[in-house]
């Protein structure tokens, strides 16, 4: 990797080797700004019998480079840089989640403290939680020691004890590790990478325990205090063993790292990255949202703390059959808005399992599939929620008014009357035949509150844009505002709950394009045209028992702008509550799909892409 | 014996009656109709019953008006025969106007006989002659107390409820208890002395066992001393009072035990310091600065000591959970520490910790007493209220008065 100067650079290349696809987008200076111009993509190549992860890059970048007519690649079949004319490109930058991604253990003292810091440093870093080991995990040592034997990490952070605080039941839990020798996913050569993030004292007894199949990375302690988080050092440490082990000895990436220009990130270590850049930026709340085949992954950034998780189970192929278990078929079916077949929805679901690159055939059959999506986003923000939480184990500063309203530490920090934008990525939500599904599909599972922009990942970029916000974040956030995002507009929701039919809130919106104002009962949603790049004021007064922002029955006034949706005044209420009855959820259900013109007839037959 | 002295007392005063009665009642016959400044006719037929399902304390009489009756009072007088057959003198028990001819003597004794006597009482206060009950009275004992009845349907009420709730929790229904924010904080304040590496401490107030507040104090050290078994944690009991001491012992013992780790128990961690109060808060106070417990529970009686421990404890960065009912501790408690349970969730917490059908039931068919209870308060505020706005003159504000009074004297004396 060389140095780099940032006013120089016109042409940016950058791929996201993914575990089936392997993206690639081009940024160009055009007049001045950065734009993202072209993409291109082809299978991922790490498997046999390629073994080489370079290829899907080289076959992706030659699709790039036959869209902008800009050579990329010579003849040896390396990237070109730097630019000279219309050659090559100034930077290249990779993320990478082939193979499965970065996959960790954690281990701390306590599983609500210093483990659950070790699980944010790791989930925050990109990788998948395998498990947590903790000593109050309820497991015997043995079984602790099984399944540590059992998994096969890429590395493991161990943490626990404050500084100058417990040092036995750290060095316990290294004498669990020790012995069960875990075993890596690649390479015969391979030593373990184990970060200790935990008590300074404890150091020197840690090195002890381990011998030299372990590589012992010490770091600064993630709790030094349990009053404050410091997760950037073991963050930094996971991302240099990603890249000296176990990019190392995956096929074909200590080619593609002498390539790049900036440090190959995990892929959602860099959508992390990107989310939390734009928040620090715009000094905004956001939630991202990326909804897999198998894995659900959710993104907050809520007053500058950022947070990921990973739902294992939740997803929209492999992990279909779990979210329908999970969530109760009947919880599924709400959304559907006409009977279906039970039996014909159960082969549905698992067709869908055993053959995952299917798209609906039918509007029945997208539909239901958006109904499952909206369960499973609804499942992954509520672990979401439990696992973004305040530090638990810190001394409260009471004053006598605390009498009746006593909190503990661990309450959700995710406050969805504070959110400003909801991003939307994944194939369900990205590649809906229309915006308005997926407009719909975010709210019904998300619940914003107050005013939230609706927005989605147009083709999947942020990956892309948050290693590129290490090398360049002028390009990265110029490239996010313009390119990357597809607002949908906006939400204005009121929080509470109503008698259906009576009166939730009156709006007055003026603006170049849009001037209206009325009532909207509880129980009603309605969807005003807002286009892309328009902006109104918008006037809300809630009656007694809804708060739009400004408490309850108090008025606000908010700037707010469109989107290919547009603005969506929803008074149903928070939460969501809909009928139990099914054929009064139907007919709800029903309403509002038509008021949001969500399946027109035109398009009866409409195929997911 | 008794019922042949009693047979003796009645004969005797049967042949007393039909000595003096008869002329009397003669007498009466003859006697002129009430004018001004004559003796008025005496009232006739004086019978006396007893008053069913009361403690045997009352007499109800009646009697016929005389012809004229018009203008007339009557007074009741009472004697009480001695149990030798002597006599006492006519009591007054009350003057009653001519348009009642019965009336319920109160304030007898069950054991005892009694006579009673009726005389019609002019305008000008002339009496006539006396109308006597044929034969003593003696007043019955009832087994059911009838003007109780109210306590009998509050005691179904509440026990039904609990009944009731208890049932619906053994049958697999949820009753939800609402959090307590000092018992959920239990696990993070033992955690947090297990990262530091440092003890919990754990004070059962300075009350000895007979104290309601210690024996909860006790139950909630139940869950600490599991939880830091779990988590392989110290916790240190100093105790006021021996008897503490032991019960302490053997309920911490019980708590690794069920913790699956009987092995870590140390008797020695839970022991007795000193009766006198403020030797024992030196103690705390010198032990709490020197060990410096990362999480200190104060759950038991407490007095002028609540804020010297609590401010001690914010001093050394401790997380603190206080528990205590007395009223005049509990502002220092919540100035000074981190979560206090609060009268009532301080006995609860045993049905919370706890989350049996049986304890979760019972507290549940409490609450609903309690319910109750206010219910009965804000009527009775109410009725009071507007019995005055109205004013006693007014039918509606005389009936709310009455009302208020009723509950007032009968039902909550």
């Amino acid at each position: 990797m060389t140095s780099i100067d940032l006013d120089t650079i016109n042409v940016i290349l950058a791929t996201d080797c993914g575990s089936t696809t392997t993206k690639a987008i081009l940024i160009q200076k055009v007049d001045g700004e950065y734009r993202q111009t072209h993409r291109g993509e082809a299978p991922t190549t790490v498997e046999e019998p390629f073994a080489d992860v370079t290829m899907g890059v080289i076959n992706a970048v030659t699709e790039i480079q036959e869209l902008a007519d800009r050579k990329l690649v010579d003849d040896d079949g390396n990237l070109i840089r730097p630019t000279s004319g219309s050659e090559g490109c100034d930077i290249y930058i990779s993320t990478s989640s082939a193979g499965g991604g970065l996959q960790m253990m954690v281990a701390g003292v306590i599983a609500e403290m210093t483990a659950a810091s070790a699980k944010r440093a790791a989930l925050g870093a990109g990788a998948i939680v395998m498990d947590v080991i903790a000593s109050n995990d309820k497991r015997r040592p043995h079984e602790q020691i099984q399944r540590i034997r059992a998994l096969r990490p890429d590395m493991i952070l161990l943490s626990g004890g404050t500084d100058g605080g417990n040092t036995t039941q750290v060095v316990q839990i290294a004498e669990l590790i020790a012995p069960a020798k875990p075993q890596p996913r690649f390479g015969k050569e391979y030593r373990m990478p184990l970060i200790f993030a935990g008590n300074i004292d404890a150091g020197p007894l840690i090195e002890d325990v381990f011998d030299e199949s372990i590589e012992l990375m010490k770091v600064e302690n993630l709790r030094p205090v349990l009053e404050r988080e410091n997760l950037g050092p073991a963050r930094d440490a996971i991302h240099d063993l990603f890249l000296e082990h176990v990019m190392a000895h995956a096929p074909g990436y200590d080619k593609l790292m002498g390539w790049t220009d900036a440090p190959i990130m995990p892929t959602p270590g860099a959508v992390g990255n990107i989310l939390q850049r734009i928040a620090d930026q715009q000094n905004i709340n956001v939630v991202g949202v990326d909804i897999g085949g198998a894995t659900t992954d959710v993104f907050s950034v809520f007053e500058k703390t950022f947070n990921r998780t990973v739902s294992a189970n939740l997803g929209m192929s492999y992990s279909i059959s779990n979210v329908c278990a999970e969530a109760g078929m009947a919880n599924v079916l709400r959304w559907v808005h006409f009977d279906m077949d039970e039996r014909e929805l159960r082969n549905r679901v698992k067709n869908k399992m055993i053959r995952p690159t299917t798209i609906p055939q039918s509007k029945e059959a997208l539909i239901f599939e958006q109904g499952v999506a909206r369960e499973a986003l609804r499942l992954a923000y509520i672990q979401h929620k439990e696992f973004a939480t305040t530090l638990k184990g810190v001394q409260q500063q009471r004053t006598v008014g605390d009498t009746f309203s006593q909190e503990i530490g661990g309450q959700t920090i995710v406050n969805n009357m504070t959110l400003n934008l909801l991003v939307a990525s994944g194939g369900v939500l990205s590649h809906a035949p229309r915006m308005h599904q997926t407009a719909m599909m975010l709210i019904d599972a998300f619940e914003p509150e107050g005013f939230t922009r609706l927005a989605k990942d147009s083709i999947f970029m942020m990956p892309h844009l948050g290693v590129l916000a290490e090398v360049h974040t002028r390009a990265a956030v110029e490239v996010f505002a313009r390119d990357c995002l597809i607002y949908l507009g906006t939400n204005v929701a009121p929080k509470g709950l109503g008698k259906a039919n009576k009166p939730c809130f009156n709006y007055e919106i003026r603006g170049a394009t849009l001037n209206e104002s009325g009532t909207i009962n509880f129980g009603e949603i309605k969807l005003l045209p807002l286009g892309p790049g328009e902006s109104a004021e918008v006037v809300i007064e809630p009656v007694r028992g809804f708060d739009c922002g400004a408490g309850s029955g108090k008025r606000i006034e908010r700037t707010v702008h469109g989107g290919t949706v547009g603005l969506v005044l929803d008074g149903r209420g928070r939460p969501l509550q809909l009928p139990e009855d099914r054929v009064t959820c139907q007919k709800t259900v029903g309403q509002w799909v038509d008021t949001l013109e969500l399946y027109p007839a035109a398009e009866r037959d409409a195929v997911a892409v | 014996m008794n019922v042949l002295k009693r047979n003796l007392v009645t004969v005797l005063a049967a042949v007393l009656l039909s000595l003096t009665v008869p002329v009397a009642a003669q007498d009466e016959a003859e006697t002129p109709g009430s004018a001004d400044g004559a003796v008025p006719s005496p009232p006739s037929n004086v019978t006396a019953e007893d008053v069913p399902w009361d403690k045997g304390d009352g007499a109800k009489l009646t009697w016929d008006a005389p012809a004229e009756a018009e203008g007339l009072r009557y007074r009741i007088e009472k004697k009480e025969l001695a149990e030798d057959g002597g006599e006492a003198e006519w009591k007054f028990v009350d003057l009653v106007t001519d348009e009642q001819t019965t009336f319920t003597a109160k304030e007898l004794d069950h054991t005892r006989q009694y006579l009673f006597r009726v005389q019609s009482m002019a305008e000008d206060g002339t009496l006539s002659q006396p109308a006597v009950l044929p034969s003593a009275f003696q007043s019955e004992r009832q087994l059911f107390f009838g003007s109780r009845l109210y306590l009998l349907i509050i005691v179904l009420v509440f026990c039904g409820s609990v009944v009731y709730w208890i049932r619906h929790a053994r049958s697999g229904k949820e009753i939800k208890v609402r959090q307590i924010a000092g018992l959920e904080a239990v696990d993070e304040a033992v955690g947090r002395a297990t990262e530091m590496g440092r003890p919990c401490l754990f004070v059962p107030g300075i009350q000895d066992i007979n104290e309601i507040q210690t024996i909860a104090g006790i139950t909630i050290l139940s869950r600490v001393a599991k939880t830091a078994a779990e988590y392989d944690a110290k916790v240190e009991v100093p105790t006021a009072r021996s008897l503490v001491m032991t019960t302490a012992r053997e309920t911490v013992q019980a708590a690794y035990l069920s913790a699956g780790r009987p092995e870590a128990y140390n008797q020695d961690l839970i022991y007795y310091v000193t009766d006198e109060q403020f030797g024992y808060v030196a103690y705390l106070q010198g032990m709490m600065v020197r060990e410096k417990p990362a999480a200190c529970f104060y759950m038991g009686a407490f007095y002028a000591e609540s804020l010297i421990l609590a401010e001690t404890g914010n001093g050394i960065g401790a997380i603190q959970i206080a528990g205590t009912a007395m009223p005049a501790q509990l502002p220092f408690f919540v100035a000074a520490c981190d979560y206090t349970l609060i009268g009532e969730e301080f006995f609860a917490a045993s049905a919370y910790l706890s989350g049996s059908p049986e304890e979760l039931g019972s507290l549940k068919g409490q609450d609903v007493g309690k319910v109750i209870v206010a219910i009965g308060l804000i009527i009775g505020v109410l009725m009071f209220t507007f019995g005055n706005i109205f004013g006693a003159g007014t039918p509606i504000g005389a009936w709310l008065l009455m009302a208020v009074n009723y509950l007032k004297n009968v039902i909550l004396t």
